[in-house]
């Protein structure tokens, strides 16, 4: 960053005396003013040709059927927060966000400016420069000149000295930086320093005049690159974020009885469209990609820039493949849809659906063709359990560990879910949840049948698969007048609450940890000085926003300590969108890079709250070797502090 | 090449089994329903044919209505029409009475294949195929993994005990009755199931195939729960006590050695 | 049925030289029957009637061996031994028409049985004859869902009744020893019907590692240690004829290929059966393996989660059990 002490001390000194004044040229000749107009005239046409097209190829996509405008009170305020604020943009990266913001802010402040500064060049400037709101007004607008004119040298430096790799576009060969960045980076300089520079001249001067056509030759140079460039968000990020579709991750309804998913370009909507001509390159969700950062083709960035791509050579009607020429069905596969992507956009844009439109396009068309995904959807058709195992497996453990069936008396459902009605490990966490719950005098009882969620079918986008066990398990809740499902399973909680919504009114549903960290304070408190790491799960965290409860029921039982990724940038341990079923991941496993992270803490227990990230972690602890920490679900570190009859009971 | 393909309707594999009220068949009462898995390949098989070939896949199924789902699953994956025996008491008739109703609904399709599974998941007769061929007077192979086409009709890859195969060569018109495994089956998606909804059923009642059941010759009479439970056996003892009682559970229970 | 009580026929067939196994399994199925409803019991097997192998066959007098013989019957094909089976049976005019349940017999033996308009009642596992057979005809008991219900049948009416026996359902030395007559069988049989033209058998090339269609999996975890150690599972391997298998662990660090590795990520098996050694039983391993027909675990941890789906289990360190198992396994095959 441009240290503070270079701004001309004189430049303070003056204008806090008041002394300095906006000069601006004084009369214009008739041949400047027809310049002046030629100018913006060209301008405005160079600007046109290609935002003009831009718009055409958005407003010609298909129109997104679910859309509703209406609540607008989130809207209005994700546009205050992340738009006007720039909330989001600084938060993820603090420093470069600033910067970032200020431009933004000096951009809002300079629209009057501009406004007045062309209509000074024809004669009817509406801001006196040496009126009092002129001048308030230029002075605050100088000072966020200053602001923006330090920032951009330093996201200029940023981007050409210190590179990070997220920026480039290493897929692309004479991509690694952005020259056109630089050159609008320039641009934004001259602009600042012309506008700056006008302070230190005479009124009505040579050099008055020359600073003014100075800025105005940068402002329409700039005009025209911005839909030409990933600039263009400057226009649309706006629009994309106060359009967003509002839910996280949310997977769009199919419309009617031709929609397959994302297959050709007719299937792209006008939300995919926008979106994919926002993206500003930033490359916040490659960053945090799981994918993309253990080896795989995937990244987030590309798959957006894949479809804008799409979109500039084929155009929304086209009936070529998405999965083509700009985006490989491999890579679309690869995604644990764990939300770091979407969550870290700036610019609002929505990956999940866009990813799982890509699956849902080919899964839904039969074109995914791969061995593990075919016996898992046979399975999921078949047995409806994503695991292919019997339904008697689940009603033996059923029996065995005495789980009361629900009749509707109970107060909770109690969802096993695939881990915890077959796995070993999973059934574990179910037998000490159970405690607790009989502990606390809960009452609560399981289905007699239960199917898979459909998760593992949603996020691979097979939506046959996916609506038949959907409208069954719901009819199946409805028959027993089922009112409240508790589940330990994020995977499950999310299905449940938001994506069965599609096919009818699915029970209220939480997730253990929320009842755990409601009821602490009914348990015995037995808290040691034992250091647990606690691990995110991507669909309790991200989708959910759950953070502090199962951070809670750890701090009731030991000292919680924090992995390098936590809450919101927590990193995925590989399971989701139903790739704990699929093959070997090419590249690094993705839950041995986070199980590394979780041991480099020191903790001796590592505190899950996900059966999925539990099964990837004791798989990955294992193959660390001796001395690995153990791994507990948060049911069963609050087991723990229970009377040792009712463990005793458990361990026979 | 257009091939037929009769499939059946079983109930699920890991359906809870509780024995009816007569004592001749399970409860049928919340049992979940699927296509017969060696029949899936069969149908697997054909499609690739016709994908590799062209031609028509055309599937065949007896039953009650509720067949109806499996039909319209086969027609999903890709089948281009059906036919459909319904019959509410297909339990009256035994395994020929069913192949003859089978033989009159495909007489006049002049079908160049007909592929069955090998066995059905419940009854595992295994049969159905190999007297339909008798009854339509055509030449059959059972237990076949791969059907390949040749000079005047097909070269197919048949199963034979421990781990050998045979190749035989038959003309067409044939009967085939395939056997689990050996291809990979694809799911159902739901462009295929959009599809099928305009795919034709032609629905046909034993009484219009005129085949009443005769007496059938073979009746079931009543149906037992095994007493066999599956659990586990720990075999105690020193490393080799334990280890020759496990050979002796090998060879004389599993009969693997 | 007075006119038919010419007996039991039982038809036997030949494997690697000599009557298989479940050919005398199936003539002590045909004696169970026999002997309950009094009735003889006469044989017959395709082969030239100078081979030394009739010697081998004895049994309860007075019976007759047919030696069925055509030069069309050389290699099988399903028209040449229907059309050959149905003339014999119609010399014979036996109640009973008994089969060992094998790959063969299910490809001719319900045609055959059509042509007599009577269906096969297959893969019969026992026979219950009942007081008074003259008029109540056996009950023949078979597995239904995968073994998951027995079921009860009873044919009816007249004409031969064609069964087909499961290996291993009758204890084959139950077939005691006795005189024989044999008699000469030659069909009449036209080379023009028969329209199926089968080829050599050959085995399957063992190039490729195929755990699909292997009988006996020996299957090794992580509680090998190390690489060094895979000999002792390798030798029972072989003893046992198995393929050898492995859990992730063992395949992540290269003692054995991918192509080895069974479970959610690998392959899915379904052998006769499995054998677990080292294995802890975690759930990606368990959906590949969870189909076998007969389980073996051996773990020092008898709470290994393995167990759980193991039909038999040994607890102990597989250091020991497994020599152990290797020696005996050695010792019962001779
Ligand atoms: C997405 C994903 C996919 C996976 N896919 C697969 C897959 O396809 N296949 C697979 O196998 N795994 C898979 N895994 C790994 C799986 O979770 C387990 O980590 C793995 O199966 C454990 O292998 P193991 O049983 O050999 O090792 P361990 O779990 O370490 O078990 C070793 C066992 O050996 C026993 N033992 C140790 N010493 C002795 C001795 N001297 N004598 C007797 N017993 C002894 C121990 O008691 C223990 O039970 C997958 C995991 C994930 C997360
Ligand atoms: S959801 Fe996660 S894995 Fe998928 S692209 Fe986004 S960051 Fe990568
Ligand atoms: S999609 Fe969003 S986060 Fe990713 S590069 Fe584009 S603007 Fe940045």
């Amino acid at each position: 960053m441009v240290p503070v002490d270079v701004i001309p001390s004189r430049l303070l000194c003056m204008s806090l005396a008041g002394a300095g004044v906006l000069s601006e040229p004084g009369h214009f000749s008739w041949l400047e003013k027809l310049l002046l107009l030629l100018l913006i005239v060209l301008s405005g046409t160079l600007f046109w040709k290609r935002f003009g097209v831009v718009v055409g190829k958005i407003l010609g996509a298909r129109r997104d059927a679910g859309f509703r405008l209406f609540p607008i009170g989130k809207r209005v305020w994700d546009f205050f927060w992340e738009v006007l604020c720039q909330a989001k943009v600084i938060r993820e990266r603090p420093l470069p966000g600033l910067a970032h913001a200020f431009v933004f802010w000096s951009f809002l402040a300079f629209a009057l400016v501009t406004l007045n500064h062309v209509a000074v060049g024809f004669g009817i400037g509406f801001l006196d420069a040496a009126g009092a709101f002129g001048r308030v007004y230029f002075w605050i607008a100088g000072l966020f000149a200053l602001a923006c004119a330090v920032s951009i040298a330093g996201l200029f430096v940023r981007r050409f000295v210190v590179r990070p790799v997220w920026l480039a576009r290493p897929a692309l060969p004479g991509h690694e930086v952005s020259y056109e960045s630089g050159i609008i980076a320039g641009l934004i300089f001259v602009l600042m320093a012309t506008y700056l520079a006008a302070f230190f001249v005479g009124e009505a001067s040579m050099a008055a005049r020359l600073l003014w056509w100075s800025h105005t030759l940068a402002l329409l140079v700039f005009l025209p690159l911005v839909p030409h460039t990933k600039h263009l968000h400057l226009i649309l990020s706006p629009v994309t974020i106060f359009l967003s579709r509002g839910g996280f991750s949310e997977i769009p309804a199919l419309d009617g009885d031709e929609d397959f998913g994302l297959v050709t370009g007719k299937d792209l909507t006008q939300l995919v469209a926008l979106q994919a001509f926002s993206c500003v390159e930033c490359g916040r969700c490659t960053e945090h990609c799981p994918a993309a950062n253990t080896g795989k083709s995937l990244n987030p960035k590309e798959i957006v820039l894949g479809v804008r791509s799409y979109l500039n050579e084929f155009g929304p009607t086209a009936e070529e493949l998405l999965l083509g020429k700009y985006n490989a069905q491999e890579s679309a596969f690869q995604c644990t849809t764990c939300g770091a992507c979407e969550f870290q956009c700036p610019v609002g844009i929505e990956h999940l659906p866009i990813i799982v439109g890509l699956r849902r396009g080919a899964v839904n068309t039969g074109a995914w063709e791969d061995s593990h995904g075919t016996k898992l959807f046979l399975a999921m058709e078949r047995n409806s359990n994503a695991l292919g195992l019997s339904a008697m497996e689940r009603e033996k453990f059923v029996q065995k560990a005495e789980l009361p069936i629900f009749d509707g008396t109970q107060e909770y459902c109690l969802w096993l879910g695939c881990m915890g009605g077959y796995d070993p490990k999973g059934r574990e966490i179910i037998r000490s949840f159970v405690e607790v719950m009989q502990y606390l005098g809960t009452s609560y009882g399981v289905m007699r049948k239960e199917k898979c969620t459909g998760d593992p079918a949603r996020r691979l986008g097979n939506d046959l698969v996916f609506q038949e066990l959907a409208e069954s398990n719901l009819e199946a809740m409805q028959q027993q007048k089922v009112k409240k499902i508790i589940s330990i399973c994020p995977h499950c909680v999310r299905t449940i609450q938001e994506d069965w919504k599609a096919f009818g009114a699915p029970p209220e549903v939480e997730h253990h940890s929320e009842f755990l960290a409601r009821h602490q304070a009914r348990l015995p408190q037995q808290k040691t000085d034992e250091k647990i790491a606690y691990h995110d799960p991507c669909y309790l965290g991200r989708y959910r926003d759950v953070y502090d409860e199962p951070r809670a029921v750890i701090s009731a039982a030991g000292t919680l300590v924090e992995a390098e990724r936590n809450r919101e940038r927590s990193f995925c341990c590989g399971a989701g969108g139903g790739l704990a079923f699929l093959g070997e991941e090419t590249g690094q496993r993705v839950s041995h890079v986070r199980a590394q992270e979780l041991v480099a803490t020191g903790a001796t227990t590592i505190g899950a709250a996900c059966p999925f990230c539990n099964t990837m972690f004791r798989d990955a602890l294992a193959a660390t070797g001796e001395g690995a920490p153990q791994l507990l679900d948060i049911a069963q570190i609050a087991a723990r502090s229970l009377p040792s009859a009712v463990t005793v009971a458990r361990i026979q | 090449m257009k091939i037929i393909v009769a499939i059946k309707q079983v109930p699920e594999r890991d359906a809870r089994i509780r024995i009816d009220a007569e004592g001749t068949w399970i409860d049928l009462q919340d049992v979940e329903f699927t296509l017969n898995e060696s029949d899936a390949y069969a149908l697997e098989e054909a499609l690739q044919l016709k994908e590799e070939h062209g031609g028509e896949v055309v599937v065949l199924s007896a039953g009650p209505e509720r067949v109806g789902k499996t039909i319209r699953e086969a027609l999903a994956k890709g089948a281009d029409r059906a036919i459909h025996v319904e019959s509410d008491d297909l339990a009256a008739y035994d395994a020929l009475g069913v192949a003859r109703l089978l033989a009159a609904a495909v007489k006049d399709e002049q079908a160049d294949l007909i592929l069955t599974g090998l066995q059905s998941d419940d009854l595992g007769l295994g049969q159905t195929g190999v007297i339909l061929a008798e009854l339509l007077g055509l030449p059959h192979a059972s237990l076949i993994l791969k059907i390949e086409a040749a000079e005047g009709g097909v070269k197919v890859l048949r199963e034979l005990e421990d781990g050998w195969f045979q190749h035989v060569e038959l003309p067409t018109p044939a009967v085939l009755t395939i056997q689990s495994g050996n291809s990979k089956l694809r799911y159902a998606t739901l462009m295929g199931i959009k599809k099928a909804k305009t795919k034709e059923v032609r629905r046909v009642t034993p009484l219009e195939l005129a085949a009443e059941p005769e007496a059938s010759v073979v009746v079931l009479e009543r149906v037992l729960l095994p007493n066999k439970q599956r659990t586990t056996q720990i075999l105690g003892g020193s490393p080799a006590e334990a280890a020759a009682a496990l050979v002796e559970k090998l060879r004389f229970e599993v009969r693997a050695l | 049925m007075s006119e038919l009580t010419s007996g039991v026929l039982v038809f036997l067939e030949i494997k690697n030289r000599e009557i298989s196994r479940i050919s005398w399994e199936a003539m002590a199925a045909a004696h169970t029957l026999a002997e309950g409803h009094g009735l003889s019991v006469d044989v017959a097997l395709v082969s030239s009637p100078g081979n030394p192998i009739f010697e081998t066959i004895h049994g309860k007098a007075p019976r007759t061996v047919y030696a069925i013989d055509h030069p069309l019957l050389h290699e099988y094909t399903a028209d040449g031994f229907a059309a050959a089976y149905a003339q014999l049976i119609e010399q014979v005019n036996p109640s009973y028409v008994v089969f060992p349940h094998t790959y063969q017999v299910r490809d001719f033996a319900p045609c055959l049985a059509t042509r007599f308009k009577q269906v096969l009642i297959s893969d019969v596992t026992g026979i219950e004859t009942h007081a008074g057979a003259e008029t109540a005809p056996p009950t023949f008991i078979r597995q239904l869902l995968q073994g998951k219900l027995n079921a009860h049948y009873r044919h009816r009416g007249t004409g031969p009744c064609f069964l087909s026996i499961q290996a291993g359902a009758f204890r084959a030395d139950a077939a005691e020893a006795g005189a024989t007559t044999l008699a000469t069988f030659e069909p009449r049989l036209d080379a023009a019907k028969i329209r199926t033209k089968p080829g050599e058998p050959f085995r399957a090339s063992a190039q490729t590692v195929d755990l699909g269609s292997a009988s006996i999996l020996v299957s090794v975890g992580r509680g090998i240690k190390e690489e060094a150690n895979l000999p002792i599972v390798q030798e029972l391997a072989t003893a046992l004829g198995a393929e050898l298998a492995a859990s992730r662990p063992i395949c992540d660090s290269g003692w054995l290929p991918m192509e080895r590795q069974v479970g959610s990520s690998g392959q899915t098996v379904a052998p006769k059966v499995y054998l677990a050694i080292g294995i802890s039983g975690a759930i990606q391993h368990l959906v590949g393996m969870k189909g076998s027909q007969c389980i073996v675990a051996i773990n020092k941890d008898e709470n290994a989660p393995i167990f759980e789906v193991a039909d038999y289990g040994i607890v102990g360190d597989l250091f020991d059990v497994v020599p152990a198992l290797t020696a005996a396994v050695l010792k019962a095959k001779g």
